[in-house]
């Protein structure tokens, strides 16, 4: 596990572009509103909306194949009504999907 | 956005409300902080390793103190290690060091990782047939061990209060059946020693173990052992003791038996000052405050449908529970970062445990201590029914 500080707050924004890579869910009544990211076999991440901190866990067999990736995600995210470009994301995202597949299920 | 630096946990804005005390508790009374910071501001004094005759013999204070509180009549059987694991690791060893052959051994459903690894340890190894005793409730009937019994059992290890369900365990009736068949009786006290009187002079119990860092209030690295009979157990581990230095053996007398190298002066001298609070506060004022603040919480969590406590009645102040639709460690999650409340989430170390109750998921535990306060328990539970309030209707919508 490993805690992220962030140069701005998480928005609920920020969640929602998540969901592009993954599954999220959120508890808007709990504190300033909980949110969970999951994307599984390769890592997940929890934070409160308005908190510069996020925490993330990563599957730790793979966990070299995907932690660029989480930084790549933030540093893509520009912020609310940003157009974000996805499509760079999406195919690295399927460039290590493939080799977390192969390390994990040999296929 | 930008990942500025990796950043440990921090107590931030809010006041920390630490429920984590069946963990390591938090704060010490400003006594062991002393002691500690008293017993490095002068060279350590240990018999037979020093000219030096400065300062506090930290270790026969700690040795005795904790010998009145828990009812021991010879502090010299009263054995300083690194905490319960190391201690039981000890005593298991030792005691099986002295049975040729395989044995027969007992423990129970509600035990630790510190006690089931090292008999199942020795159960890989043929050295015993290691049988786990289900509990029943949050207990283990005294019925059950005995029914659990065969002619070849030498041996059964078990925790005195679960450190999940927070249930105290019959150890007078289950350590007198177990003696009535020549059966030798670990107790693992780690939960309970420094919450409820324990009375070793009468209870039947051959070993029991203990650790400074829980409900002694002292700090992690110090633990130990009462043994009744010392010859039970055959020492596993030699070397220095400061005493008999012209043997090449280990000497067999008390406590050196099984004291090796030099102690931890400091996280003695915190023991020693831990014990002592507890004797001036009186265990019955811990007792009755563990009790209320307790019952205040269970009653409030009760409050939320869908949270399920496991133990409602509980006898020490730990309560398990999960919140339905939430992952324990989400809900984990949410109290620190969301409100500072430090509790503890998963399997607590005691897999067999939350086999049973809850599918293997594990839960999240609070656990109070005697510097709890009720403004504390009461935020932890608007806190948790907050959360719980706000579960079902929203998770997985984003």
């Amino acid at each position: 596990m490993k805690e992220f500080l962030l140069d701005s707050p998480v928005t609920d924004g920020f969640f929602a572009y998540l969901r592009n890579f993954g599954k999220v869910e959120s508890l808007p009544g709990v504190g300033e509103g909980f949110y969970k990211f999951e994307k599984p076999d390769w890592f997940s991440i929890k934070g409160f909306s308005r908190d510069t901190t996020v925490e993330v866990r990563f599957k730790k067999e793979v966990m070299d194949l995907t932690v660029d990736f989480v930084y790549l995600i933030f540093s893509t995210y520009r912020g609310e009504g940003e157009e974000i470009d996805l499509s760079v994301l999406k195919r690295r995202e399927e460039a290590i999907g493939e080799r977390v597949r192969k390390r994990l299920y040999g296929a | 956005m930008v990942v500025r630096f990796l950043k440990q946990m921090s107590a931030g804005e809010r006041p920390l409300i630490y429920l984590n005390n069946a963990a390591t508790s938090w704060p010490k009374p400003p006594g062991v902080m002393e002691a500690i910071a008293q017993s490095l501001s002068l060279p350590v004094f240990g018999s037979g390793r020093t000219t030096g005759t400065q300062g506090e013999d930290y270790i026969t204070r700690a040795r005795e103190s904790l010998s009145a509180l828990l009812g021991a009549d010879t502090p010299e059987n009263l054995v300083f290690t690194h905490n319960a694991t190391d201690s039981l690791n000890i005593l298991i060893s030792g005691f099986l060091a002295g049975i040729k052959g395989e044995c027969h051994v007992l423990t129970t459903a509600l035990d630790h990782n510190s006690v089931l690894r090292p008999l199942y340890e020795y159960d890989q190894q043929h050295r015993i047939c290691l049988d786990i005793i289900p509990f029943e409730g949050c207990s283990i009937r005294p019925e059950a061990a005995e029914a659990a019994i065969r002619p070849d059992t030498r041996l059964m290890v078990m925790t005195h209060g679960s450190n999940v369900l927070g249930s105290v365990q019959d150890i007078r009736a289950i350590g007198n059946i177990l003696h009535e068949h020549g059966i030798y009786f670990i107790v693992d006290g780690a939960q309970t020693a420094g919450h409820i009187p324990v009375g070793l002079r009468d209870l039947p119990v051959d070993a029991f173990i203990f650790t400074g860092h829980k409900g002694l209030l002292g700090v992690p690295g110090t633990g130990g052992f009462f043994l009744r009979d010392p010859e039970a157990i055959a020492p596993v581990r030699f070397g220095g003791t400061g005493t008999d230095s012209f043997s090449l053996l280990h000497p067999r007398r008390m406590p050196e038996r099984f004291e090796i190298g030099t102690h931890n002066y400091p996280g003695l001298a915190a023991l020693a000052a831990g014990v002592e609070f507890i004797r001036e506060t009186g265990m019955g004022s811990i007792m009755e405050k563990a009790e209320r603040q307790t019952a205040f919480l269970i009653r409030e969590l009760k409050e939320e449908s869908n949270i399920t406590i496991y133990n409602e009645h509980p006898d020490l102040p730990i309560i398990a529970f999960n919140i339905g639709g939430l992952q324990n460690d989400d809900v984990g999650f949410m109290l620190a970062r969301g409100f500072n409340i430090i509790a503890r989430t998963g399997l607590h170390c005691a897999p067999l445990v939350h086999r049973a109750i809850d599918g293997g998921e594990g839960c999240v535990r609070l656990s109070l201590s005697w510097n709890t306060t009720d403004e504390e328990c009461r935020i932890a539970a608007d806190a948790i029914r907050r959360i719980a309030r706000n579960a079902d209707s929203t998770v997985g919508q984003a």
